[in-house]
């Protein structure tokens, strides 16, 4: 388990390095280098970049820079905002969006598992029809579409009870975070719904169940030793990537909802060009996210024995 | 039991049963199992339906063109009253002077709030009782009823002079019901806390001239006040510019499918050249390739075609769609690549490759005889679950401006117009959003339908 | 009916015109169609038959253990020492799934939960049936695998499915299936899935245990060199039936069906050379879902008459406790079974004279 673990994270790191020499490749490598050739900023910030990025040397010296930079966890200095480090940046929103992105996917796994369990639980009957009904609508619909709808929602409600029940946009407190994480879930909650349906239907016919109910057991025994617990395995493999998928609709969430989190940031900078904390987002983000599969397959590794001792 | 039981042994005549079920080619097997799942049938109708709204319907009498804008019909939902009465051109108007009544404060709201002739889309003119002390008024506009919370709305405008007791709106005004609630002001120009409301409903006018202007009426000779005439028709309404909403998720349709299928094709065959060299060639060079494709993989999708779109940078009048496509398809060949490789793994290890190259065939020739073929069904699936995914990242880039700009209409960007007026004027989001909902339901179903008829085929060729 | 076996013993299972259907796409299917059977303390019952013939739907469905829908039991009885099972239990609430009866299945690979360890798995049964605490179980259980001549028992009861070989998974299973001392061991095809040598390793250690502890044993197969091996009494079933029931000896040296002519015919006469189980009877089984309205066995049987054809035999009895269902056995019909015995001569070989 320790080896493996070590295997993973060293071929994290260099998944790491790829992204952030893609990263690098590609902003520098187009016609026109923008981080060269930008005019639209002001003396004191061209100094300030030329100093940090060694703007003024060799493109291989740059790349050395560069990288040597996030080696040490350094993403620069802002283009667009005088004497902002991206690094300050990336701590004022990533921890906003990350916490929208943990509740978003603790509501997606938790529904998706209870859904997809009692779906395949009353299979063709009314709960089944219903919820995949919904299901085929959630997968369908894009997210942003919930995020209006949750918005244009939550502003009926108030007027209907005459007071604020939840706010409709901002962040603050945790009343702001329940109806954006909600709508953020959604999408990835149907997808795990409709995994975790056809993974119990397949595990409830499974050859290993029919064990358990020749032994004679009590059926919430069987449930939850032999059927729940192995038709979550199949749910947990996918929860690494359905993180990525959260993370893209955060930004349609967070512009929606007026929330302060990275992704929102992201979207202005890209609006003022600001380059270095374009490239710094996309590196960070991409490390978080090759960082979060790593998490969930060692955690998959605790509930599935047999992954424990390759 | 039978009276008459015959122990006559029978030998020859025995009906053996077969059970002879014609052997059908791959493609009409898979086809007769699609056909049988009716959602998969319905769905491939529908894509079809798409199809033809894409190319065909542009071309309709009733659908106009879709960057033409008609300005007397501004957010128009579908459905929506379209008639117009006739009126005189617009005269200015004098207004309501009173002797201003002096007096002290506290002040009183107006004791009531009037409405001076008709209310129409041309103007409406309100007057009110004067207040004792006031020094002006603020007059505001609202779609909603103040009550209970006291928004009053949009401030239009402030009268100054303490004897004037009148105001005339014709701020963009729309037939529908407005309220109009007048503040009173002292002194210093503070607003005191109280108002009174009018409610108004405006009517559509349009002069003779404008009627004819826009086509809806031969001459001037025909029309006379006070007559009724039918603005154009927008069957699905129009949104905050006055363009017809068929015309654009038509227009849109075709940037969105565009992208929703090219791109899958594109990056598609780039996946199959490379998972079947891979595949092919084996060994080292299949793992470094591999090892490559796992790091694409890794490369975070959505930033990184945020980035693709500012290296290329988009120009005005760009329409941002090939460097989506050139970014979708550097980004996603890798899953393809993967699956194909896999596939002619699997063939390869069947044999009958190995049997027909020692028949002295030659490598290319293989590879076209055997695995294209073989792998084509999980191909043709796996195209039919990209092309929603396609879609809604198209959608999904396009609604937070970073995809298809603007004017070129696609159902993404037109959800991001729609959003604006999401509370007032659902339409304009209501309607793209379905469109992009229901090709994504019906790729998805179709896929589902394609994925178990290939399958089962797949299954009993075991 | 004219010839039904009518005996009143002290049978401790006795199942009675069992009827199963099952609901699928393509119609009903008529997977068994009016069985009956008798199990005795201590003696070995081998139901032999085709693949898909009904074997395993017999013996789930006493148990309970039939998918429902599709599946459905229409007709027929089972009794648990006089006392009517329903649901896996009986009439007077007894749980007879894993308590009075143990079953142990074909495919020992995917028959064990993957994510539970062995040990965990069998002190399962205990603490329900037996109300033990986890840890007086897993003591149990240890027990119990060393019954099963596992080695090293106490650290493989801590081990998962997947770090064990398909025969230690059989003796896991078996310790599964007998450690709350069932009067009844279910087992359906238990070395179907095995390499020969493990099949007669397994096969020793369920006649041990049936040995000590007086147990019962419904054996399913369709290898006839097993049944040979284990059986007291056998059942050959075909279409859904039970074609001929009898004791071993009756059914080997004294068949009465052309079915079991012809399976013996095809059965190698030297068990070594028996890679798999051959069957060349010419044809294959009536499709169930309209089964023959009259002998099932009709279309391949080269006896068949006028009367096979639409009407059902009925059972005759041929001798004490052996019955078959052949019109050759109708008083009325000159021709005689054993004028047919024409390749049954051959002796068996693994099989205790
Ligand atoms: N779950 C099921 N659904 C539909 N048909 C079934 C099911 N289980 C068994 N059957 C049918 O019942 C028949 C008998 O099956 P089975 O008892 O498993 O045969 P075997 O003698 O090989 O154990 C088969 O022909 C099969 O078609
Ligand atoms: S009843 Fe007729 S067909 Fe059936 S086994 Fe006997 S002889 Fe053959
Ligand atoms: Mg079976």
């Amino acid at each position: 388990m320790i080896l493996y673990t070590i295997k993973r994270l060293i071929q994290g790191v260099i998944t790491v390095w790829f992204i952030a020499t893609a990263t690098f490749f590609a902003m520098h490598g187009v016609p026109g280098d923008p981080l060269m050739t930008d005019k639209a900023m002001s003396e004191e910030v061209r100094k300030n970049l030329d100093a940090h990025y060694g703007f003024d040397q060799p493109k291989w010296k740059q790349y050395g820079i560069y990288i040597g930079h996030m080696v040490q966890g350094d993403f620069g200095i802002s283009f667009a905002q005088e004497n902002r480090r991206v690094n300050d940046i990336l701590w004022e929103h990533f921890p906003v969006s990350a916490f929208l992105g943990i509740l978003a996917i603790t509501f997606a796994g938790l529904g998706g598992i209870l859904f997809g369990a009692l779906t395949a639980r009353y299979r063709n009957r009314m709960p089944d029809i219903v919820i995949m009904f919904l299901v085929i609508l959630g997968i369908s619909v894009p997210s942003f579409v919930f995020a209006a709808l949750g918005q244009l929602a939550l502003v009926k409600l108030n007027a209907f009870f005459g007071t604020s029940i939840l706010p409709v946009a901002g962040w603050g407190t945790l009343s702001h975070m329940i109806a954006p994480s909600l709508v953020l879930g959604l999408g990835t909650m149907a997808f795990l719904t409709r995994l975790m349906r056809s993974s119990m239907l397949e595990i409830v016919s499974s050859d290993y169940v029919r064990t358990a109910r020749s032994k004679g057991l009590p059926t919430t025994r069987i449930f939850l030793r032999h059927e729940l617990r192995n038709a979550i395995l199949p749910v947990v493999t996918v929860l690494g990537p359905s993180i990525a998928a959260i993370t893209t609709g955060g930004f349609v969430v967070e512009l929606v909802f007026a929330i302060p989190g990275l992704g929102r940031y992201f979207v202005q900078a890209v609006q003022q060009l600001d380059y270095t904390v374009i490239m710094g987002t996309t590196v960070f983000y991409g490390a978080f996210l090759v960082f979060m599969v790593i998490v969930v397959d060692l955690l998959y590794g605790l509930i599935d024995p047999r992954v424990r001792l390759e | 039991m039978n009276a008459a039981l015959s122990f006559r042994p029978i030998v020859a005549e025995r009906d053996v049963e077969v059970i002879s079920r014609p052997s059908l080619s791959y493609w009409r097997d898979a086809w007769i199992r699609l056909k049988a799942n009716r959602r998969a049938l319905v769905s491939l109708y529908i894509v079809i339906a798409l199809g033809l709204f894409t190319v065909v319907g542009p071309w309709l009498p009733f659908v106009p063109n879709h960057s033409a804008q008609d300005l007397d019909q501004i957010s128009s939902p579908p459905g929506a009253d379209r008639t117009a009465t006739i009126v005189e051109p617009y005269v200015p108007w004098s207004g309501v002077t009173v002797n201003a009544p002096g007096g002290q404060a506290p002040l009183e709201a107006p004791a009531s709030v009037s409405l001076a002739g008709e209310a129409t889309t041309q103007a409406v003119r309100i007057f009110w009782d004067p207040v004792r002390g006031a020094h002006g008024y603020r007059i505001y506009r609202n779609i909603a009823h103040p009550a209970p919370d006291d928004a009053l709305g949009m401030p239009l405008a402030d009268v100054l002079v303490p004897s004037r007791v009148s105001f005339e709106d014709r701020l963009d005004i729309k037939p529908q019901e407005y309220f109009y609630s007048v503040v009173p002001l002292d002194r210093n120009g503070r607003e005191a806390p109280v108002y009174a409301t009018l409610d108004v409903s405006a009517i559509r006018v349009i002069t003779a001239e404008e009627a004819v202007k826009r086509g809806l009426a031969g001459s001037t000779a025909d029309l006379a006040i006070g007559d009724q005439v039918e603005l154009k028709l927008h069957v699905l309404g129009t949104d905050y510019l006055g363009r017809d909403m068929l015309a654009r998720l038509m227009h849109g349709a075709r940037v969105s499918l565009f992208i929703g299928i090219v791109a899958p094709f594109l990056f598609i065959l780039v996946g199959i050249l490379y998972g079947s060299a891979a595949g092919f060639v084996g060994g080292r060079v299949d793992q470094v390739l591999m090892r490559f494709a796992d790091f694409v993989v890794a490369l975070p999708f959505l930033l990184f075609m945020i980035l693709f779109r500012i290296l290329f940078k988009i120009e005005g009048g760009d329409s941002g769609i090939a460097p989506m496509l050139i970014a979708m398809v550097i980004l996603s060949w890798p899953a393809a690549a993967r699956l194909v490789r896999g596939q002619i793994l699997q063939i390869r290890e069947e044999g009958y490759i190995s049997a027909s190259r020692l028949l002295g065939a030659k490598t290319p020739y293989l590879v076209l005889r055997h695995m294209i073929p073989n792998t084509m069904g999980v191909i043709l699936v796996t195209i039919t679950f990209a092309v929603p995914s396609a879609i809604f990242t198209e959608a999904f880039l396009s609604f937070i401006g970073m995809g298809v700009a603007p004017p070129t209409p696609s159902w993404g960007s037109m959800c991001n117009e729609g959003i604006k007026t999401m509370l007032t004027y659902p339409h304009e989001l209501i309607f793209p959003a379905l469109f992009i909902s229901i090709t994504v339901l019906a790729f998805n179903l179709l896929g589902d339908g394609l994925r178990d008829a290939l399958d089962a085929r797949m299954r009993s060729q075991e | 009916m004219t010839a039904v076996i009518d005996q009143v013993t002290s049978a401790l299972l006795e199942v009675r015109d069992l009827e199963v259907e099952f609901d699928t796409y393509g119609g009903t299917v008529r997977a068994v169609r009016g069985v009956s059977f008798e199990v005795h303390a201590g003696k070995t019952l081998a139901i032999v038959g085709e693949s898909g013939c009904g074997k395993s739907v017999t013996v789930q469905s006493i148990m309970g253990l039939i998918p429902s829908p599709p599946g459905r039991i229409v007709g027929g009885t089972a009794k648990l020492r006089g006392k009517e099972i329903v649901d896996g239990v009986t009439a007077d609430g007894e749980i007879v799934r894993g308590s009075r009866i143990g079953m142990i299945f074909q495919d020992p690979m995917t028959s064990l939960n993957p994510t539970m360890t062995i040990g965990d798995q069998i002190a399962e049964t205990l603490q329900v049936h037996r109300g033990f605490s986890h840890s007086q179980a897993l003591r149990l259980a240890v027990e119990l695998l060393e019954m099963t001549r596992i080695n090293e028992p106490s650290r493989r009861a801590r081990q998962y499915p997947f770090e064990f070989s398909g025969g230690m998974l059989q003796r896991s299973m078996i310790a599964m299936a007998i450690a709350c001392r069932p009067s009844i061991l279910i087992a359906d095809e238990p070395t179907t899935a095995l390499d020969v040598t493990i099949q007669s390793q397994i096969l020793d250690l369920l006649r041990d245990l049936q040995q000590e502890n007086n147990m019962a044993i419904v054996l399913i197969t369709h290898d006839l060199g097993v049944v040979a091996r284990m059986a007291d009494e056998v059942a050959v079933m075909y279409a859904g039936e039970f074609l001929e029931t009898g004791t071993a000896d009756d059914i080997f040296y004294n068949s009465a069906h052309p079915y079991t002519v012809g399976l013996r015919a095809a059965m190698p006469t030297n068990r070594d050379e028996s890679e798999q189980d051959l069957m060349p009877i010419d044809g294959s089984p009536p499709d169930l879902f309209a089964p023959p309205p009259g002998c099932a066995y009709f279309a391949r049987c080269p006896h068949a008459m006028e009367a096979c054809r639409n009407d059902p035999p009925p059972g005759f009895a041929v001798g004490s406790g052996h019955m078959t269902r052949c019109w050759l056995h109708h008083a009325d019909c000159s021709r005689r079974i054993e004028d047919l015995h024409y390749a049954a001569a051959a002796p068996l070989e693994g099989r205790d004279a």
